[in-house]
């Protein structure tokens, strides 16, 4: 009697159940797309955000501070601490190895530019590091890093140098002072490394070292690094004395917004919230788990890069979240009104069922089969077209299709209900009040 | 056979208006009431009040011994499932239930669905083979008389009639008097509310109601 009872309703006055109906799958598709890529905007932009660099800095522990002046740092190469590049690997085993998108050692060593010798000499930096290099992990898989991942935004005029000859590229700044261009050849002399620091411009003591290199590009960066040579780490390394060694490691992670708990003391945490912090891709757990794999080291967290990230990763899910409810809110008005016009006409009904000895329970319990019914259909097929949606805008606003997501769907049918229980409230209240002694009298 | 229902000194009022004003009265079980009056007497405010859809402003109403005055909302809709049959003149049927679903309608409010047992009222009331029929497709008289298979189908204690044969032309009036009149040879205790003092004539006692004062009870059978 029951399913005869809600299914017949059915039948009766369809164009108020497909309104409503409508007004749930257009509110179910709304808040299933803003929901799919408010879910999926967080890695979206996450990725987004690594094209604006690296957001750690890992430097030695017991590093002097660095001497730098126009982006050149001046100490010498025996001052200061260095990191092992054998330990790298250990990167891609910790906890959010997956979340570790690149990393980029580097080594700087004060040096002087001669672009021939007769031209004028130039003091500036040979920095070594990695343009696309194969690291070997612990579970001996091969991963592929360097300036390519960490530094996307870097143009070079010409073409990168070779990570496995003794190449380089120079700054854009520095090229201009120097006319120096693609396809040139510069010299660089500078100490050894546990010698004497570096000679003056002009000066040529034994004790120096000179290197002649093939300029395969000029390098555009918009910062310092426009300001010195860049080459390949091993060749720098092998030319200072520091083999497997490097000064400094920037970082590209995917990470989660801060918020007030990531900002928290680790130590000042309980368990159960340092497990939770700990296994969330928050970039102080991030900065956490490398310390512990690169003994020695010390990681700086970007502030001003992870923090802008936070602020619009928070800013755009806000704003996803303020469109889903006002879609719920537009589909519960909806079937808010509907279903009062459904108590309005079956007053008589309601007030026969009541007069019958029918519990409200069980007047209640029809109504609301109704209801759900209607709910888990509009939202079923709120959430096919949601998703669909979900689609296009992934596509529209990212360049890549918004992942559907299955978990979505119970969600979506509860919020479905949701929404046409509380649509269904004052209705049902009115079905509460409703005396049957003056229906029944025809009043 | 024992007292079934006894009002005593029942008053209603609403707002400044006093619809019943001490009415009391008892009625036998297995008997037969007409209760008459003019219009605003307070013959549907009384019924209302015995099938437990209203309660009284004062005084008592006891039915099978149990004073329904003060039962909560829940425990009226129970009286209502399990006690009391009503016929209402505009036989309020759900018009997209076939008769037999009508009838087993209040089956499923009372316990749980029987359709053997619903054929077979609807065939009491002599309308076995317009079981399957919407109220539309039925007649004013088949439609009253569902009503009453309805009424009947969980052995109230009580039959509440509201002027059954208001609505009905003359042919039907007499098929639905007829069912009251076997539904009293049965031992059913009927309460009709009726303006035909034929019909009235043709139950065990007349009460008459004016301005909401019983103004007269007549034994008119025996």
């Amino acid at each position: 009697m029951f399913f005869r009872i809600v299914g017949e309703s059915f039948s009766r006055n369809p164009l108020r159940k497909w309104l409503a109906a409508v007004a749930l799958v257009l509110g179910m598709a709304i808040t299933t797309a803003a929901l799919t890529v408010a879910l999926d905007v967080g890695d979206r932009l996450a990725r987004e955000f690594r094209a604006f660099g690296a957001n750690l800095v890992v430097s030695p522990t017991a590093d002097t501070l660095p001497l730098e002046i126009g982006g050149v740092d001046y100490r010498p190469v025996e001052e200061g601490s260095y990191l092992p590049e054998a330990d790298l690997g250990k990167l891609k085993t910790i906890f959010w190895r997956h979340n570790i998108i690149g990393f980029s050692p580097f080594l700087e060593v004060p040096a002087i530019l001669e672009r021939d010798s007769s031209g004028p000499a130039i003091r500036t930096t040979l920095t070594g590091t990695w343009v696309n290099h194969s690291v070997a992990i612990p579970d001996g898989t091969i991963f592929q890093t360097g300036v390519l991942r960490t530094h996307p935004w870097w143009k070079v005029e010409g073409a990168w140098f070779d990570d496995s000859k003794q190449d380089c590229v120079v700054g854009a700044g520095l090229a201009a002072r120097t006319g120096l261009k693609p396809g040139d050849t510069v010299t660089l002399r500078f100490a050894r490394a546990g010698l004497a620091p570096l000679v003056q411009p002009g000066q040529t003591p034994s004790e120096e070292r000179h290197v002649s290199m093939h300029v395969t590009g000029i390098l555009s960066t918009g910062g310092t690094e426009e300001q010195v040579v860049m080459a390949p780490l091993a060749v720098v390394q092998a030319l200072t004395g520091r083999t497997g060694e490097f000064r400094r490691l920037m970082v590209s992670a995917l990470t989660r917004p801060e918020d007030e708990f990531s900002r928290r003391d680790p130590s000042t945490m309980s368990k159960a919230e340092y497990d939770r912090w700990f296994c969330a891709p928050y970039i102080s757990s991030i900065a956490l788990q490398i310390r512990q794999v690169l003994p020695g080291a010390d990681v700086q967290v970007i502030r001003q890069v992870a923090e802008g990230e936070g602020r619009i990763l928070t800013r755009i899910t806000a704003l996803m979240w303020l469109v889903c409810i006002a879609a719920l809110l537009a589909a519960g008005l909806v079937v808010g009104a509907t279903a009062a016009t459904s108590v309005l006409e079956r007053h008589s009904e309601i007030g026969l069922m009541k007069a019958l000895g029918a519990p409200m329970g069980t007047v209640s319990a029809l109504f609301l089969a109704e209801q759900l019914v209607l709910a888990f259909v509009g939202g079923g097929l709120g959430y096919v077209a949601g998703e669909g949606l979900a689609y296009l805008m992934g596509q529209a606003v990212f360049g890549v299709p918004a992942t559907g997501r299955l978990i979505l769907l119970p969600v979506i049918l509860l919020l479905a209900a949701a929404v046409v229980l509380a649509g269904s409230l004052i209705p049902l209240g009115r079905v509460a009040r409703l005396d049957p002694a003056p229906v029944l009298r025809g009043e | 056979m024992g007292v079934l229902v006894e009002l005593d000194r029942v008053s209603k009022q609403y707002g400044g208006v006093r619809a019943l004003d001490q009415v009391s009265f008892t009625v036998e079980a297995g008997e037969w009431i007409a209760i008459m009056g003019p219009s605003g007497s307070g013959k549907t405010t009384l019924i209302n009040i015995l099938g437990g859809l209203d309660s009284p402003s004062s005084g008592r109403v006891l039915v099978d011994g149990r004073d329904i005055g003060p039962l909560s909302e829940k425990d009226l809709t129970r009286y209502r499932a399990e006690k009391v049959g009503f016929v209402f003149q505009q036989f309020h049927l759900i018009p997209y239930l076939t008769a037999v679903e009508n009838v087993m309608l209040a089956q499923y409010f009372h316990s749980m669905t029987d359709e053997k047992e619903a054929r077979e009222s609807l065939a009491r009331v002599g309308l076995a083979d317009r079981a399957e029929h919407l109220p539309s497709q039925l007649s004013g008289g088949e439609q009253q008389r569902v009503t009453v298979a309805r009424a009947l189908i969980n052995h109230p204690a009580l039959i509440l009639a509201d002027e059954p044969t208001g609505n009905l032309d003359e042919a039907n009036e007499e098929l639905v008097v007829n069912l009251f009149r076997e539904l009293h040879g049965e031992g059913h205790t009927i309460l009709l509310v009726t303006h035909d003092s034929g019909i009235a004539r043709l139950a065990d006692r007349r009460i008459e109601l004016a301005h909401g004062r019983l103004s007269q009870v007549s034994v008119l059978s025996t």
